[in-house]
């Protein structure tokens, strides 16, 4: 998540290495945006960013594309890649699609995966203003009366995103919509569960449900696969920016609607099947508007029973992060927990009499 | 048995302390550290204190697969990380488990069932799957008792 939250300090990166980083930086800058120089005014991590690491960058370019202050965000990679998501190479790609498409992004500037220049491969994008914090925009009141309009707005921007189809040779890296499809994602979520130190008996069945009722495949759209409260900002009412590409891939377009309104995102108000920001029925209406199309309930809810069986595998695996010794967290360490919540909304969805009598 | 206060109220106590004494002093943007420590602890005390349900969890388990009533004492102290699966016996054959009465020890039938659900091995039961339908429910509201009780109530399960 990138957003104009507080820069906090660096305490693993020591001055020295913090020069050198810096005056590699402002070169590469200088020479991208065709700049006489580039001064580097302020390099700090944002908060937010699970898996990758997003800095505020303020720097001063003479001349070039870029004339001026700029407020910048570099995202990277964190220290655990975690599987199947794109580098920052591809999601620069994404991004430049998604922009063309009229997608309300940050304007995506330049890549670059030379190491010498940041130590790992980052892209540059402009910092939108706004706060993208899940737990606050479900609760502050005072955005609560533009929370509907907001949904609306979503509905269009997916909408925009699922305009994307492939031939895409720009986006040639994503893998074939063949190998995308909710079946070999369920073989996958198996050989994960396969080696967790605990079976998941709900999953299990959750899955089997799954794999008994797989919808026929759609043509496929460019999904952005983690569209959700928590991945845009508010600045005030106003939405300022998707982020977070770095799962998109082809897909049908219900499972991004799954996803945006499954219970795993609705933080502070899980009676609000929206993303827990409206009626499900707002969000829908500016989706249908945009797209000309109707959304199939039926997909939409065998999307949901797939996104918690996703949401446990991606809690499971966040607190193995912790768990296995590369990163010391609460934060990570209590996601696992939180594969239980989905384990219910499984059961919710796919048993709405709930528990058996009797049995 | 441990000395007193036994560990629920010892980490009771340590959570009234972090959140009531030391959460106001420290800096506002430390505060989510100290909160996620305090959840911690609670999670800690309700596991603590929560081995009852999932003895009876498992019970319910093996009389499914053996369809008779174990001895109710059969399964005391087994808690719910061990039935789950997570205790350090599960690739050891059982020493030191608790068995069935086929030898099969509370995680192999934890495991044994998550293998059978996926292949839909009850699909031709209605009798067989509604039961193991009422395990999986059991199972789940157990699990959040002990992780997030706030959520279990939120979705209307007391």
């Amino acid at each position: 998540m990138a957003g104009t939250q507080s820069p906090r300090s660096d305490p693993a990166a020591g001055p020295a290495a913090d020069d050198d980083r810096r005056a590699a930086l402002a070169r590469f800058l200088a020479e991208a945006s065709g700049a006489a120089a580039c001064e580097i005014t302020g390099l700090a991590p944002l908060s937010g960013g699970s898996i990758q690491e997003n800095w505020g960058l303020d720097a001063n370019f003479s001349g070039g594309r870029l004339a001026g202050e700029q407020r910048l965000v570099l995202r990277a990679a964190a220290m655990t890649g975690v599987p199947s998501s794109l580098d920052r190479l591809q999601e620069f790609a994404v991004l430049q699609a998604a922009f063309a498409a009229g997608v309300t992004v940050p304007e995506p500037l330049f890549a670059s995966a030379d190491p010498a220049v940041f130590g790992k491969p980052f892209l540059v994008m402009r910092r939108a203003a706004g706060s993208a914090a899940g737990h606050r925009i479900t609760r502050e009141p005072a955005l609560d009366p533009g929370l509907p309009r907001i949904a609306e707005r979503l509905g269009q921007e997916l909408a925009r995103i699922h305009a994307i189809r492939p031939p895409r040779p720009d986006l040639g890296f994503l893998t074939p919509p063949e190998k995308t499809g909710p079946a070999p994602q369920i073989a996958g979520f198996r050989a994960y569960l396969d080696h967790q130190p605990a079976p998941r008996p709900v999953l299990e069945w959750g899955m089997r449900w799954l794999e008994t009722h797989l919808p026929a495949p759609l043509p496929p759209v460019l999904c952005h696969h983690d569209f959700r409260t928590g991945n845009y900002l508010l600045d005030g009412p106003s939405l300022t920016g998707i982020l977070d590409w770095e799962f998109a891939g082809w897909g049908d377009p219900h499972e991004d609607i799954g996803w945006f309104c499954s219970k795993g995102w609705r933080f502070a108000r899980l009676d609000r099947e929206a993303g827990g920001i409206a009626e499900r029925a707002r969000f829908y209406r500016g989706y249908e508007g945009q797209s000309g199309t109707i959304i199939d309930p039926a997909r939409v809810h065998f999307w949901e029973v797939l996104a918690s069986v996703r949401w446990a595998v991606i809690a499971l695996q966040q607190s193995e992060r912790h768990i296995s010794g590369g990163e010391r967290s609460l934060d990570l360490a209590l996601t696992g927990r939180r594969a239980g919540e989905c384990e219910l909304e499984i059961l919710m969805l796919l048993d709405p009499g709930g528990c058996p009598a009797n049995a | 048995m441990g000395d007193l206060p036994e560990a629920p109220a010892l980490l009771a106590l340590a959570r009234d302390v972090l959140v009531n004494d030391l959460l106001p002093l420290l800096p506002a943007e430390r505060r989510l550290d100290a909160r996620l420590v305090a959840n911690c602890i609670a999670i800690a005390e309700r596991e603590a204190a929560a081995d009852l349900a999932a003895d009876t969890i498992f019970r319910e388990l093996e009389f499914f697969y053996k369809r008779e009533r174990p001895s109710p004492s059969r399964f005391a102290g087994a808690s719910l990380s061990r039935i789950a699966g997570e205790g350090p016996e599960r690739s050891e054959g059982g020493e030191g488990a608790e068995h069935s009465e086929a030898g099969e020890s509370a995680p192999e039938l934890m495991y044994r069932l998550a293998r059978e659900l996926r292949i839909g091995a009850f699909e031709n039961s209605p009798e067989r799957e509604a039961r193991a339908r009422a395990i999986l429910w059991r199972l789940t509201i157990a699990r959040l008792r002990l992780a997030n009780p706030r959520f279990l109530a939120a979705n209307g399960f007391a």
